[in-house]
């Protein structure tokens, strides 16, 4: 084989320069540094930058400074074929906070082969500085955790330049803090001024507190201390103020004890004095029935003497309902000097002497009703009239049997009449007012109310004042013999008792010949209007009877004062 | 008589409070706003300044010794330029800096109607340092080319509200 033959020289170069290709020329081959910024706090301005891409251990890399407004890059010395991926450059910027700003640029140098250079997109200015913190002190007292901030005090910074020169106002500090060891679990607070205060925890245990500074008239970004703990036991909740208060607690509570003891015992009663239990308190029995008519109470007639006749025969003591339009409750309700006491149970409700009116046997719609009641002054004929059984007040009281008494009985010819008919004469009193006991007195109108008035001080001072007497008045007798019935009671004879002329039974009266029944005709069944009767001061023919009542009345009734109501059953 | 007097010291005593309080006018309003416009579009802007060896705002001396009493004309000297020059000659092709753009100039406007009532009370006095600074600025932005001054004279608005949020609120830190 023959030798190889040698390369001639002008081929030798350019070989050696393909040969080359891979061994990176200064600058031009090494790739740069991706992104190149800073990251600043008060007075410590750090430039960072990524690496090359495949750096090896013998990259390095170059930085370089210059001030906005001026066009000489400057090389930091400091930084100078540096292995590393940042470099400080605070003291070279120092005027920063005169409202200098700065571009940095950065290169990769590899055995002697450069990059380009990479340069930080913004400028460097104040605006990119970060606020911190100093330090955080913390003090436990009197119950609450006292804080103190301190500003960041940096070394490199020149004489005069202090953060709260260079940021004077609208300091703002959030606060958080968290109980260890929950690692997420913050309560934060923002506070004005460096000097904060919060009140211990409810808490047992270990807190940590951290703190992140502000300036509310700036845009520059805040940075978290570090975490200042501190814990709190038990004894620490036993403060002086703490103890203080309870004690005086403590003592607020065994006085007021001891003040309801006493008070307990000297309201105590003594033995002898101390009374059985009462009744059972009944509500139900308790509520005032302004209704009912079946409590009596005992009436003062005196008093009641003094009673304007306005008054009596005003529309509160007018009937409910009797026909005449009235709903107000019968007089005999607060007048039981008017009642017919008792009436039903006696046979036809006697009123003897002595016995107390009985407001229950009164007109009402559901009382028993025990005789002829007592009417409002004014009344309104009414056809039909009112039957009875539920009438509060007919005028006429209504025989009601439910005493137990059947309609013959009260109707009847015999026992069934309603007293107080006996004339009780032997007592010496006027026989028409003796006779008109029971019986409830019904006043006619305005024009008879003073001689209603009259008659009825004049009963009311009876020497019987339990008794309650109707008596004619002496007006009332001149103008027409004393009747039976005083004022408008009219007289119901015995069922063969037949209507008898007024003429004829006026002044004559014959207690014994004639047989009271009570009330009203709607009381006693068949008895109807044929059973009413005139009694001796029959009723005027003011009176509008129903029907044909009192068309067989002569005509000299109409002059006759009296007022009755008439109610007859159809 | 007596409530002539006291409404007329009243009316005196509210007016002084008034112009003191107009001395530093601008303290009330909210800068922070203004700023935070101004960090979201200063990335974008300050990329397209090319002549960063020149600066119109920044001149060594220029804003940094401006006495207390000169500093209400000159900010109201270099909002008068921002509003009438760099606003009008910058050119934004981009709507979301435009936006921002304009919310800033909205504020400089506001800005000059507060300062006006500090010329009205003759508390804006324009001293001979304030004028040189104000023909300074003035002059830096006529030495370049108007879109490549206003795209700069923008990028400097961070300079421009440091130096209001320092000379309004609070002592200068030299």
């Amino acid at each position: 084989m023959p030798p190889p033959r040698p390369v001639p020289p002008r081929l030798v170069l350019p070989l050696a320069a393909l040969l080359c290709l891979g061994c990176g020329e200064p600058g031009t081959v090494l790739p740069s540094p991706p992104s190149v910024w800073f990251e600043a706090e008060f007075f410590h301005h750090v430039l960072h930058w990524a690496p090359i891409q495949n750096s090896s251990e013998s990259t390095r890399y170059e930085v370089e400074l210059r001030r906005y407004g001026t066009g000489l890059w400057r090389p930091v010395s400091s930084c100078s074929q540096t292995p590393v991926l940042s470099c400080d450059l605070t003291m070279v910027t120092l005027d920063l906070y005169d409202l200098k700003g700065y571009h940095a640029r950065v290169q990769a140098v590899d055995r002697g082969r450069r990059s380009d250079w990479t340069v930080t997109q913004t400028r460097f200015s104040i605006d990119d500085v970060s606020l911190t913190v100093g330090s955080v002190e913390l003090e436990i007292r009197d119950g609450f955790v006292l804080g103190k901030i301190q500003p960041p005090r940096p070394k490199a910074a020149p004489a005069g330049h202090t953060y709260e020169r260079i940021f004077p106002q609208f300091h703002e500090y959030e606060v958080s803090i968290r109980k260890v060891p929950a690692r997420h679990e913050f309560t934060n607070k923002k506070v004005n001024h460096e000097n904060f205060s919060f009140p211990i925890p409810g808490e047992f245990g270990e807190f940590c507190v951290r703190v992140k500074p502000a300036v509310t008239s700036r845009t520059n970004k805040g940075v978290w201390s570090e975490e200042v703990c501190f814990l709190l036991a038990a004894k620490q909740y036993f403060t002086g103020t703490n103890l203080t208060i309870s004690f005086a607690l403590v003592l607020l509570l065994c006085g007021a004890l001891a003040l309801r003891l006493y008070l307990h015992r000297r309201q105590k009663l003594p033995a002898v004095l101390v009374f059985g239990k009462p009744h059972p308190f009944s509500p139900v029995g308790q509520l005032p029935r302004p209704e009912t008519r079946d409590t009596l109470h005992a009436v003062d007639e005196q008093a009641f003497a003094k009673v304007s006749p306005e008054l009596r025969n005003s529309e509160l003591h007018g009937s409910t309902d009797s026909g005449f339009g009235s709903a107000k409750p019968s007089l005999q309700t607060e007048e039981p000097q008017f009642l017919l006491p008792d009436a039903l149970p006696q046979a036809g409700g006697t009123l003897r002497k002595g016995d107390p009116p009985d407001p229950e046997s009164s007109c009402s719609s559901a009382s028993t009703d025990s005789g002829i009641c007592l009417q409002e002054p004014r009344w309104v004929p009414q056809a039909g009239g009112q039957e009875h059984g539920g009438q509060e007040d007919s005028g006429i009281g209504l025989a009601h049997h439910s005493e137990g008494r059947t309609e013959d009985e009260l109707c009847g010819s015999g026992g069934g009449h309603v007293g107080p008919l006996e004339p009780e004469a032997a007592e010496g009193e006027d026989p028409a007012a003796v006779g008109f006991q029971g019986y409830l007195k019904q006043t006619r109108g305005t024009e008879e109310q003073a001689v209603t008035a009259g008659c009825l001080e004049e009963e009311a001072s009876s020497a019987d004042a339990s008794v309650p007497q109707l008596r004619m008045c002496p007006d009332a007798q001149e103008a027409w013999p004393p009747p039976a019935v005083d004022k408008g009671y009219l007289k119901q004879d015995p069922p063969e008792a037949t209507l008898a002329p007024l003429g004829a039974l006026a002044g004559q009266w014959n207690p014994a010949a004639e047989e009271w029944s009570l009330l009203g005709v709607t009381s006693c069944g068949d008895l109807g209007t044929a059973e009413w009767s005139f009694a001796r001061d029959p009723a005027p023919l003011g009176v509008a009877a129903p029907g044909g009542l009192l068309g067989s009345f002569d005509a000299d009734l109409v002059t006759l004062p009296l007022i009755s109501s008439l109610h007859a059953s159809e | 008589m007596k409530a002539s007097l006291w409404l007329l010291g009243t009316v005196f005593l509210l007016s002084s409070a008034h112009t003191l309080g107009l001395r530093r006018c601008l303290i009330a309003m909210d800068m922070r706003h203004v700023g935070e416009s101004f960090q979201q579009i200063k990335g974008a802007i300050q990329a397209q300044d090319t002549f960063q060896n020149v600066t119109i705002l920044s001149a060594s001396g220029t804003l940094h010794s401006i006495k207390p009493l000169d500093v209400c004309c000159v900010t109201k000297n270099l909002l008068a330029f921002y509003m009438n020059r760099v606003f009008k000659d910058h050119q934004e092709l981009n709507p979301q800096i435009l936006r921002k753009i304009s919310s800033i100039a909205n504020s400089f406007l506001y800005m000059q109607k507060v300062l006006q009532q500090c010329q009205e009370q003759r508390l804006c006095h324009c001293g001979e340092e304030a004028a040189n600074a104000t023909r300074i600025v003035h002059d830096n932005y006529n030495q370049l080319e108007v879109r490549s001054a206003a795209l700069k004279s923008l990028g400097e608005l961070d300079v421009f509200l440091a130096w209001i949020d320092r000379n309004h609120q609070g002592t200068p830190a030299s």
